[in-house]
């Protein structure tokens, strides 16, 4: 009985794999030979749902212990059958590439236009990564220039800092100077009768050499 | 037309400053009586002259005057005066005679180190070392001068305008390939700014002044220094002048002056390496020609 089992297997997987080839090739014909091979298949098919009948039967006719194997080798068929049926009526209506070329011109020309998109893509790149450079270039020199900045800050805040020094010591000299002649002049006048030509000359003596140049 | 007329001029004033300083009489003279008067007033004839030469743009006549003048400040002890006379007159030679225009600075820079003004007599070094670099082109003397200046602003804690002038040494010395000085130098300044907020995005160009000069010597004394200063100093690793430097190391390693030369070509097309790079770098490159024994 089992090996009637095994004989229906094989011719079904035979009879399945005729009818997958087949229906692949359906959607790349037209006319007559689609028309001729629809009508194999439709034939192959119904040859493959009597085979699934008849080991129905004989699964029927095996003892109750190894029939679970055989069942569920008897779904996994029909449910192949079934997919086989759906492939098969979408290839029937199914659009093959033939039919695109036939369309929009021919084969050449498809590529050729894949190619421009290709060439202009990597153009768009190029430029992209041309301009980032010059950007980085620019960001650079100006780092460069602001590392000069930096420097010359630098060395302007202690110009800066030694005259504001040199301000502080020559006022407090000024001071001291101020005091000095203030001092000098209530000597005079306690003493001598205030001569003012001693005044103005001894003043302008003074602050004749004072420091000119600060930095 | 003004100014040839200025010129004659000052011509007669020259003259007429003259007569006063000889009629003051002989020193001894000069120090009693209207002297002295008489001496200021030839001074301030003198820098009058002087004016109105450089008006005429007769800079060689206006030294001269600016120089008698200068003199006579001295006699009358007015050194401030005699100080900024003389740099008048060198700045009048500038333009005539770098010569005697370095002589004047010279007398100017030692009245005012005599006084004790180190910041002004540096800033004077300063002068002299740019007419050696650029009229009389004697790079010794300039960076003698240099190097003075630096030391003097190093004495008065003007660590920055130290650093301006010892990075020019620096500079000098590699070209005349005094390198382990150069190499001193940059690394002293690489270490003092990259503490500094504001200097340290500068300490990286220093470290690769550095790297490069070491590289000159040996490569085994660069690859030891650039260890260092990424230890010192860890942005100096992310810098494109580390990668460039190890790239450039590789290629030595392996004598490829191809790669050498890709290497300098890829950082020069981001940021164009200026004179001083180049000469190095040259000169490190025909290193691994000279070892290769071929021409290229």
């Amino acid at each position: 009985m089992s090996s009637d089992f095994e004989a229906y297997e094989q011719d079904f997987g035979t009879i399945t794999a005729e009818v997958t080839n087949k229906i692949g090739r359906i959607p790349k014909l037209s006319g007559e030979e689609k028309t001729q091979l629809v009508l194999n298949v439709d034939k192959q098919l119904e040859e493959v749902r009597e085979l699934l009948e008849q080991m129905d039967l004989e699964v029927r006719e095996i003892p109750i212990q190894s029939r679970p194997m055989y069942n569920s080798r008897l779904k996994s068929y029909k449910g192949e059958i079934e997919k086989l049926e759906k492939d098969f009526k979408r290839s029937r209506i199914a659009y093959s590439d033939e039919v695109r070329n036939d369309l929009l011109g021919d084969d050449a020309g498809s590529s050729e236009n894949q190619r421009a998109h290709l060439l202009d893509n990597t153009e768009k790149l190029e430029r992209s990564s041309r301009r980032l450079e010059a950007g980085y270039q620019i960001a650079v020199e100006t780092e460069q220039v602001g590392q000069e900045i930096l420097s010359n800050l630098h060395s302007d805040r202690e110009k800066i800092q030694k005259a504001r020094e040199r301000l502080r010591e020559t006022d407090a000299n000024l001071g001291k100077s101020s005091r000095i002649l203030t001092g000098m002049l209530r000597r005079t006048e306690r003493g001598k009768n205030g001569p003012a030509v001693m005044r103005s000359s001894s003043r302008n003596g003074f602050f004749s050499s004072s420091p000119v140049a600060l930095i | 037309m003004d100014n040839s007329g200025k010129e004659k001029e000052a011509i007669q004033l020259m003259a007429d400053a003259d007569k006063k300083c000889k009629t003051s009489g002989s020193f001894l003279g000069g120090m009693f009586g209207g002297g002295p008067q008489k001496v200021e007033e030839a001074c301030e004839m003198y820098c009058r002259a002087a004016n109105m030469f450089k008006m005429a743009k007769n800079w060689s006549a206006a030294g001269n005057a600016f120089c008698k003048a200068a003199r006579l400040h001295m006699q009358l002890q007015n050194k401030h005066d005699c100080a900024t006379s003389f740099i008048d007159a060198g700045n009048a030679f500038k333009k005539s005679d770098p010569n005697e225009a370095i002589k004047c600075l010279n007398a100017a820079i030692e009245i005012y180190t005599d006084m004790g003004r180190f910041t002004i007599a540096a800033k004077h070094h300063i002068n002299i070392a740019e007419i050696y670099e650029s009229e009389l082109v004697d790079i010794e003397k300039a960076i003698a001068h240099y190097e003075q200046a630096a030391d003097y602003y190093k004495g008065e804690e003007s660590n920055s305008s130290a650093n301006k002038c010892l990075l020019k040494v620096g500079a000098y010395c590699a070209q005349l390939e005094q390198y382990q000085r150069a190499i001193e130098i940059y690394e002293q300044v690489g270490a003092n700014t990259m503490d500094n907020p504001l200097l340290k995005y500068s300490a990286k160009e220093y470290f690769f002044k550095a790297s490069l000069c070491h590289f000159i010597v040996d490569e085994l004394n660069a690859k030891i220094a650039i260890e260092k200063y990424e230890e010192m100093f860890p942005a100096f690793s992310d810098s494109r002048e580390c990668k460039l430097l190890k790239k450039l190391l590789e290629a030595h390693e392996e004598q490829n002056s191809e790669a050498f030369t890709e290497a300098i070509k890829d950082f020069d097309s981001i940021s164009r390496l200026d004179q001083w790079h180049t000469t190095l770098l040259l000169r490190i490159k025909k290193t691994i020609q000279g070892d290769e024994g071929d021409l290229k």
